[in-house]
Formats: C-alpha cells, sequence, structure tokens
C-alpha cells in the first residue's frame, strides 16, 4: 500500500501543524527565555520542511510519470491474503480487549488455535501446540518473572 | 586490575552462563529464520532481559545478536533466503556456490569467518572504547548535542537508500521522544490528558511494534504452507579451509577493518557493512568476473565485515551513549531503564560492567563456533519449522512482552499502535531505524540542547565557542549543507553523472 510522496507529506505536515499549535499551551520556563515549546517546535519545522520537499517530489513525479495517488500492494488484491491481515490485527485488539474479563490463559489459547487453523495447521497439532505454548508462556512470564498477567474468569473458577 | 577480575567472576557465574547459552541458541535460530532478523531476536529477548541484572541482560542481547547474524548466512547458501538482511549482499553468492556443490565450503567459510570477523571487532572495542571514554570525559553539554547530531545525521546520510525520507523518520522519532514530561522544565506535553502518556512513549512496546509486529503483519500476507525444504546434506565444513585463508587472508582482513569502521559509524550496521566490503572486494578483486558465479572470495569480505560491525557497533553505544545501529539503539534503552547512563563516565564508575561486556562478547565469539558448526548440521530441522506455526506463537510473546513493559494494556496498546504505524511508514518506503534512534536519542538531545542553550544565554555561537565542539559543530554543519546542497536541483544536476 504505497501512497505517492505528497500524500504521505501533506499527512505530517497537518500532524507537525497540530504539534506547533499544541506548543502555544505550553507555559514559559520561569527566567529563561526558551521554555519547553522550544525543542518541539525546531522539530516540528524539521518534519514540514521534509515533508514539503517530499510533496514537491510526489507531484513532480505525478507530473512526470503519471502513476496513481495510492499503490495498492499485490496482496491487497487477494482477499485470503486482505484477510490474514485483517485477522493478525483482530488478535491484537480481541487481546486488548479480552484479556482483562477472559484472563491471559483463555484468550492466549484463543489467539493461537484461531490464528493456526486460519493458516492451515492441522487441527491436532494446532491445538497441541496452542495449549503448550499458553503453558510455556504463562509458567515463564507468569511465574517465573512475575508478571501480573491477569486471570480473568479464572479467579471465579479456582 | 580488581575490575577485572570483578569482571570475570560476574560473568563466570551459572546463572550468566545459562542465559548467554539460552540465548545463543535463541540468536541461533532466530537469525536462521528467514524473516525473522537480529534486531527482531533483540526487541522480543528485551522484556526478557527487563527482570536480570545488568549483566546478564546485556549477555543476552550480545550473544543473541552475535549469533543471529551469523545464522542468517546458513538459510541464504541453502535457500537463497537471507536469514538477516546482514547477509542478503552474498545470498546469492553462496547460493550459486550450493549450485555448484560447493555448500560445505562455504558453510564452513562463513563459520571460520564470522567467528575470526567478530573477535577482530570486539578487540576494536576493547582497545579503542576505553581511550576514546577518556577523551570524552571532558565533553560538556556542547560536545554532547553537536555529538548527538552528527551521530543522528550520520544515521540518515549513511543507514538509508532515501536521505529525504530517512531524516523524516528521524524527526518523527524525536517528536514521538517528546510526549510526556520535558527533561529541562518538568512541563508535561504532548499526553492529553493521559496519565500513561505522562510517563513518555514506552521504548519497549514502541520498539517491539516497530521491529516484530510490522514483520509478523507482513509475515503474515505472504503465508505460504508449510515449512521449507533442503535438499543438499552438509559434509565436512573444514575441508579446504587452509586453502582459503591462505588465499583470501587479506581479504579477510579488508572485511573486518570495513565492517568494524562501519559498525562504528552511527547509525549503520552489519548490513551495510556487508554490502559495502562485497562491493569493495569485487572492485579490488583480481577476478572480478568470477563474482555471482559461485565465488568464494567476496563471502570472505561480507562475512567477516557483517560479524566485525556487530562489535564495533558498541563503541560510540558505550563511549558516547550513541547507537552505532538500531541494535545498540536498543541496548542504550537498556541501559538506561537499568539506571546506568551510557557514556564515558560508566568507563569509571562501573569498569567491571564494561570489562564484563568485552568478556561476554569474546565468550560468544568463541561459542559461535560449536553453536554455528551444530546449527549447519542441523539446518535441515531448524528450516523444516513451518512460519504457519511460528508467527502466531511471536505474536503472543510480543503481546506478552509489551505487557510486561508496564504493567498494563497500556504497553500492548502502544505496541499495536506502533506496530501498525511502523509496518504503513515501511509501505512508504520511510525506513523505522532512523525513527527509533530519534527516540531513544530524543531526551539526551533536548536536555543538551537546552543547557547550552541557558549556559550560551542564546547565543549560537556560544555552541561552538569550545575546542572541540567547534570542530564537531562545524564538521555537522559542513554535513548539513552538504546534503541540502544534494538535495537542491543544481546539486543534483552535478552530482548525477558520477
Amino acid at each position: 500500500m504505497r501512497f505517492n510522496d505528497a500524500v504521505v507529506g501533506a499527512l505530517f505536515i497537518l500532524l507537525a501543524g497540530a504539534m506547533i499549535a499544541m506548543t502555544f499551551s505550553f507555559p514559559p520556563f520561569p527566567g529563561q527565555k526558551y521554555g519547553p515549546s522550544l525543542f518541539p517546535r525546531i522539530i516540528a519545522s524539521g518534519i514540514i520542511l521534509c515533508s514539503a520537499m517530499l510533496v514537491l517530489r510526489g507531484l513532480k513525479e505525478r507530473r512526470e510519470a503519471g502513476g496513481p495517488w495510492l499503490g495498492l500492494a499485490d496482496w491487497m488484491h487477494r482477499p485470503h491474503r486482505l484477510a490474514s491481515f485483517a485477522l493478525m490485527m483482530a488478535a491484537m485488539v480481541f487481546y486488548i480487549l479480552a484479556s482483562e474479563p477472559l484472563g491471559f490463559i483463555l484468550t492466549a489459547f484463543l489467539i493461537q488455535l484461531c490464528l493456526f487453523l486460519w493458516f492451515g495447521v492441522r487441527p491436532l497439532t494446532a491445538l497441541l501446540v496452542a495449549v503448550i505454548m499458553t503453558g510455556l508462556v504463562q509458567y515463564f512470564f507468569g511465574s517465573l518473572m512475575r508478571v501480573p498477567l491477569p486471570r480473568g474468569i479464572l479467579d471465579s473458577i479456582l | 586490575m580488581t575490575a577485572i577480575t570483578t569482571a570475570f567472576g560476574l560473568v563466570f557465574d551459572p546463572y550468566v552462563l545459562a542465559v548467554i547459552m539460552g540465548s545463543a541458541v535463541f540468536g541461533m535460530f532466530v537469525g536462521a529464520m528467514p524473516g525473522l532478523t537480529a534486531t527482531m531476536a533483540t526487541a522480543l529477548l528485551v522484556p526478557v532481559t527487563f527482570f536480570m541484572a545488568p549483566v546478564p541482560a546485556l549477555g543476552a542481547i550480545v550473544t543473541a545478536t552475535a549469533m543471529a547474524i551469523f545464522a542468517g548466512d546458513i538459510p541464504a547458501a541453502m535457500l537463497r533466503m537471507p536469514g538477516t538482511p546482514a547477509s542478503a549482499a552474498y545470498a546469492d553468492e553462496s547460493y550459486e556456490m550450493m549450485k555448484k556443490g560447493q555448500l560445505d565450503l562455504n558453510m564452513g567459510v562463513n563459520l571460520v569467518f564470522s567467528v575470526l570477523g567478530g573477535i577482530f571487532g570486539v578487540l576494536v572495542l576493547i582497545v579503542l572504547a576505553p581511550a576514546l571514554a577518556e577523551v570524552a570525559i571532558n565533553f560538556s553539554s556542547f560536545e554532547y548535542f553537536w555529538l548527538a547530531c552528527l551521530g543522528l545525521t550520520c544515521a540518515v546520510f549513511i543507514g538509508t537508500g532515501d536521505p529525504l525520507k530517512g531524516l523524516l523518520s528521524l524527526f518523527i522519532g524525536l517528536a514521538i521522544g517528546c510526549v510526556g514530561i520535558d527533561p529541562a522544565a518538568g512541563q508535561p506535553r504532548f499526553t492529553f490528558g493521559n496519565v500513561d502518556l505522562l510517563s513518555g512513549i514506552n521504548f519497549i512496546p514502541t520498539l517491539i511494534g516497530m521491529f516484530a509486529v510490522s514483520e509478523l503483519l507482513r509475515g503474515a500476507v505472504t503465508m505460504e504452507k508449510g515449512g521449507m525444504r533442503v535438499t543438499q546434506a552438509v559434509g565436512s565444513l573444514m575441508k579446504g579451509m587452509g586453502g582459503v585463508f591462505r588465499r583470501y587472508w587479506k581479504n579477510f582482513f579488508r572485511g573486518s577493518l570495513i565492517g568494524t569502521v562501519i559498525g562504528a559509524l552511527p547509525g549503520a550496521g552489519a548490513d551495510i557493512a556487508a554490502w559495502v566490503s562485497y562491493a569493495v572486494s569485487k572492485k579490488l578483486s583480481k577476478e572480478p568476473e568470477k563474482f555471482g558465479t559461485g565465488h568464494i572470495e567476496g563471502v570472505v569480505d561480507a562475512t567477516s565485515a557483517n560479524n566485525s560491525a556487530v562489535g564495533a557497533a558498541w563503541i560510540p553505544a558505550l563511549v558516547f551513549g550513541i547507537p552505532g545501529d538500531s541494535i545498540t539503539a536498543i541496548v542504550i534503552g537498556v541501559l538506561y531503564m537499568k539506571g546506568m547512563n551510557p557514556g564515558p563516565s560508566v568507563f569509571l564508575q562501573t569498569p567491571e560492567l564494561i570489562y564484563a561486556v568485552f568478556i561476554i562478547f569474546i565468550l560468544a565469539n568463541l561459542l559461535m563456533f560449536p553453536l554455528g558448526w551444530a546449527a549447519i548440521k542441523s539446518a535441515k530441522q531448524i528450516l523444516r519449522v513451518p512460519r504457519n506455526i511460528l508467527l502466531p506463537i511471536i505474536l503472543i510473546f510480543c503481546m506478552v512482552g509489551s505487557f510486561a513493559m508496564t504493567n498494563s494494556l497500556y504497553g500492548v496498546v502502544l505496541m499495536v499502535v506502533m506496530g501498525l504505524f511502523g509496518w504503513f511508514l515501511e509501505e512508504q518506503g520511510i525506513p523505522v531505524a532512523p525513527l527509533i534512534l530519534g527516540l531513544v536519542l530524543g531526551e539526551m538531545l533536548e536536555q543538551n540542547f537546552m543547557s547550552s542553550m541557558i549556559k550560551a544565554d542564546g547565543s549560537f555561537l556560544g555552541f561552538l565557542s569550545r575546542p572541540i565542539a567547534g570542530t564537531l559543530g562545524v564538521a555537522t554543519l559542513l554535513l548539513w549543507a552538504l546534503m541540502i546542497w544534494k538535495a537542491l536541483p543544481i546539486g543534483r544536476a552535478r552530482a548525477a553523472p558520477a
């Protein structure tokens, strides 16, 4: 998925503009000429400068060689691949939403199982690997490293 | 002397040795798997090392990266798929050698010269770093400001194919670094009233997002079923090694030297070292026509170079706190987390830690020989591990690792956002390595800039008034002028025919 450089440049000019606008609410450093707004403003100016050059370059490219505003990658035309991408994102969002209510063990197990099956791992292998890896990660991070992985519904069962 | 003894005691501890061994196997595996890079290995290791003392934490990173850079050579030769970008320069050459039935020789050369090149880089690190630290101890905020500017500029200039996009990436990284409490006045910036953002953008989840999650997203859409098949068996690795050594010892030294210099330059790492040394080897060779047809000469240069770059990249990282490549950028982040601010004072205050890093480096390179041998012998089995099983497992590791950094979902959210953002940037041809450098160096740069501004009372000339600061400043400004010149239409027209 490749945008023309002009589109990317315009996007970052907007972001940097917003950044500069926000610096005006920062209070000055008492007794000094330069406050917390100086450095972000320099950085944002740098972004704007680079982006402006990207915009010029992108427009020149369009003028000379044509080319689309947005070029889609090969895999984006293939529904199965597009679904793979969406599923990876969905898996992460699911973790964020579900790991606290369901608990780490169940969430990690479900994510792995779904992804394995989607990517064509045989069901028995998928089930076994998902169980073993969930157990290993829970043991390593949860018990050895003492990371407070959410227990979720385990609390009500055990 | 006592510091060295202490360092030996720190390293030769059963726990530390076990960590080194474990990360060596991990690094070998990740390096040997096409699509999983050495940087990704480091990013995945960091959450684990977070809970360790400094010596095992650094030991894990040193060992894993050294192994991964070598292990990338294995699938390059067997499948024409470099295991890490550092092996890409000579993947075709190695593959041609395999087709000619010289896989044994190729693997042997890769192993032996990776070990030797690695040790070369480490020796330079050991000799040079303490000497440079003595110079650097006199540096003030002016020198550090220019040094950081110079380092970042080099990163953009050398490390990327498109300097304009590299520079943009760097500025984005510096901008992301501005989120949180500002280092001079303590004013919260760009936090949108969010408590989590008050502590800044956490470095590790960002890293995992940019280097691992974006890679997984790319991997998911190119997924083929099953593993990869290796057909050719490996025989005796050491046969013919003496002949190669007698004939190409100069190439070894040249490759290692190029690798060391490029590794030590900020921003450029093992992959660029390999490309440059391979090109130099071809240019200076007596038989350049043989390059690309399965000729061992360029492989000697390049495989020595990428491993020597690993050690050399630590020189600017340890002495100035300026990363030599994206892996040492991670290391610097780890050092800050451990409360050891990298810079010359580490050499005075905790020399035993520096010596421990040196010892681990040598140990890791020696360990590379037996482990690399084992990895080559079992490459068939390793490469058969299917990616469709690996990818979801790595995803779980990423999420748990990011969670562990903040002990809250904030880490995971950050990882996902940064992963998607990193993926987007790479799709637009904007490299993410400069962004990470900017994020790591942002606070130091701003701190030194602000205190220099206050000391100089707002006069930019004050930045150039000390001799070393002046030299560094002029060098930086010249480099900037050169970049602007090249970007302008007149400069481009002149440069084009060359």
